[in-house]
């Protein structure tokens, strides 16, 4: 269980995120939303020890943060809002890469089949040549070579089409389901979210995306 | 370290011809630049015809001494061919080390030792000419000491005897030790200055000079993979960005000083010159470094590529490869030891550049440790 509580962050006078409070289950995923600036992707950036809180304490499987960082780490798959990948190299080509220097020893044949599993059939392919939708599939994969428990991901649907959308979220959904992994997820589309996630928590101070949710049905917690 | 090396065989998979070009450039370029120069010299040089009547020592030795002569190309050839080559004027001159000279010089006998031959093209036929009589005069000389000193030794008995031989091999140690023909003067109470100047347009500088270009081009991939959006998975991988570049510092050293013992290897194959291995070594671990601290501290790869070719420019240039800098050095002395290829072509293993690096990139790993900490 991913337990956070009190969080608070500023930078220089500027409160972004105050005393913030949730807990992530496993195999739940939670969607956190909120306008440009409201310190979501701050938020993921603490809670993948990038970024340190001003206040506040946080404890992945009742590891606290503090002191821990590398063990912590082994334990976080982060997919990061921009496509980091070796253009140049094949989909097998940037598997083997990060599994060379991953926590976690793969055999090849498991690689492949992580990346089936994301609907990803272009093994041998460069990565230049993908579509934005595959790429975004091995961005994603590739975050989960290690087999984490918590994965923390930043708008990763950002710019593709609605089918690659669909397989993403249905894989993140088995993910959560069949090996409990939390998932934390932020993105502006709200149909996403909405479909995809067990639990919403909104961020910052524009009313405009908890009345969005609300009037969808959901039931979203303001922080 | 396994992983590294599996991550960088992809990366080198991917560039495999420009890694392998840039590794070879600096033995093709030197090689390539040294044997064209060879060709160019040795075309320019005076054919002359030498024929050896007599295989003796003393007819060998002025055979090598004749050969050795810079300005001089020697073909050792029979009389008759000789005469004909001569005739076509593919020769400027021929000369006939007669039978018995060996004998003949023992016997101090200088005269009609040597025929020569003319033809009315022939050029070089005087200084050439003057230049064997001289070696022909030195080695009498030195049969007329041997002579002496063995009359003397005969005159007023003593118990030591001293062979043709032992004499022969003296006065050629006195020949080499007191260099009568370069001596140096200097004002009183001060030091002669020892003149040993190191060249730069040797294999070994050029070697050099090559090395430090392809060596800085080579590390654009700190850059590259510096800048890459990968670089923002480091923290969730079990080798830290720290440690994948100190690997691949390394792989990439390994590799280059793999290829300075094959360059070590051709070259003295080639061209019969050879280099300790321990300078070699700490000259690749300066280059090796030096490149990427100036490829760390470089943001974008033009800019790295600009430097790259300033700073071998200026390397090259400082070491008086291109222009000659000899008044600059002999006023400033210290203005050669700040050339890092200096130590290099001395043979040193110890290079003041080599601590200055290692000195920087340990203070750089500190500054980072507190930035991360």
């Amino acid at each position: 269980m991913l337990s956070i509580e009190s969080l608070s962050k500023s930078y220089r006078k500027n409160n972004i995120l105050i005393d913030i409070s949730f807990t992530v289950n496993p195999g739940e995923i939670v969607g956190l939303v909120g306008e440009n600036g409201a310190g979501k992707s701050t938020m993921l950036k603490i809670l993948a020890t990038l970024s340190q809180p001003s206040a506040g304490t946080i404890a992945l499987n009742s590891l606290p943060y503090q002191r821990n960082t590398k063990n912590v780490r082994k334990l976080i798959g982060f997919v990061p809002q921009d496509i980091a990948l070796w253009e140049e190299f094949t989909v097998e080509e940037n598997m083997t890469f990060f599994e060379k220097l991953s926590w976690k020893n793969k055999t090849n044949k498991q690689l492949r089949e992580l990346c089936l599993e994301m609907k990803l059939e272009k093994w041998k392919e460069p990565v230049y040549t993908l579509s934005g939708g595959m790429k975004r599939k091995l961005n994603i994969a590739i975050s989960l070579i290690h087999d984490p428990i918590l994965l923390l991901l930043d708008e990763p649907t950002v710019g593709i089409d609605l089918k690659s959308r669909k397989e993403i979220g249905a894989y993140l959904q088995a993910q959560a389901k069949n090996n409990g992994t939390m998932i934390l997820y932020t993105s502006h589309d709200m149909d996403e979210i909405i479909s995809l996630c067990d639990r919403i928590y909104c961020i910052g101070k524009d009313p405009f995306y908890y009345k969005v949710l609300q009037d969808s049905g959901k039931n979203p917690i303001l922080l | 370290m396994k992983g590294i090396l599996k991550t960088r065989l992809i990366h080198w998979k991917k560039h495999w011809f420009s890694l392998l070009i840039w590794l070879l450039f600096p033995l093709i370029a030197t090689v390539g630049i040294t044997s064209v120069t060879n060709i160019i010299q040795d075309d320019t040089k005076v054919p002359v015809g030498l024929t050896l009547e007599e295989q003796t020592n003393a007819a060998m030795e002025l055979y090598h001494k004749i050969k050795e002569t810079p300005f001089i190309r020697v073909f050792e050839l029979d009389e008759d061919e000789a005469l004909y080559k001569l005739k076509k004027h593919d020769l400027d001159s021929v000369f006939i080390i007669k039978d018995g000279y060996e004998e003949e010089l023992r016997n101090g006998n200088r005269n009609q030792l040597v025929t020569s031959y003319r033809s009315d093209l022939s050029f070089a036929y005087t200084p050439v000419k003057e230049m064997i009589i001289s070696y022909v005069q030195q080695e009498t000389g030195r049969s007329k000491a041997a002579y002496v000193v063995q009359e003397l030794t005969k005159r007023y008995p003593t118990n030591k005897q001293f062979s043709w031989n032992q004499i022969e091999k003296k006065s050629k140690e006195i020949q080499n030790d007191k260099n009568l023909l370069n001596t140096a003067f200097s004002f009183s109470n001060t030091p002669i200055r020892e003149h040993n100047e190191t060249q730069l347009f040797s294999i070994w500088g050029l070697w050099a000079v090559f090395s430090i270009l392809s060596t800085l081009l080579l590390f654009d991939w700190v850059i590259k993979e510096k800048r890459a959006s990968v670089i923002q998975r480091f923290p969730f991988l079990r080798v830290s960005i720290k440690h994948y570049m100190l690997g691949n510092i390394l792989l990439y050293g390994c590799l280059l000083f793999f290829i300075d013992l094959v360059t070590l290897c051709v070259v003295n194959m080639m061209f019969d010159v050879s280099k300790h291995i321990w300078s070699v070594v700490s000259f690749r671990i300066l280059i090796t470094i030096a490149a990427y601290i100036i490829a760390n501290r470089c943001k974008q790869t033009f800019l790295f590529y600009t430097l790259s070719f300033a700073i071998t420019l200026l390397i090259a240039i400082s070491s008086g490869a291109i222009l000659p800098t000899t008044g600059i050095t002999e006023r400033w002395p210290w203005m050669g030891s700040l050339n890092p290829i200096q130590p290099f072509l001395a043979g040193q293993f110890t290079n003041p550049w080599l601590f200055i690096v290692i000195l920087v990139s340990i203070l750089g790993y500190i500054r980072k440790e507190k930035i991360n900490a």
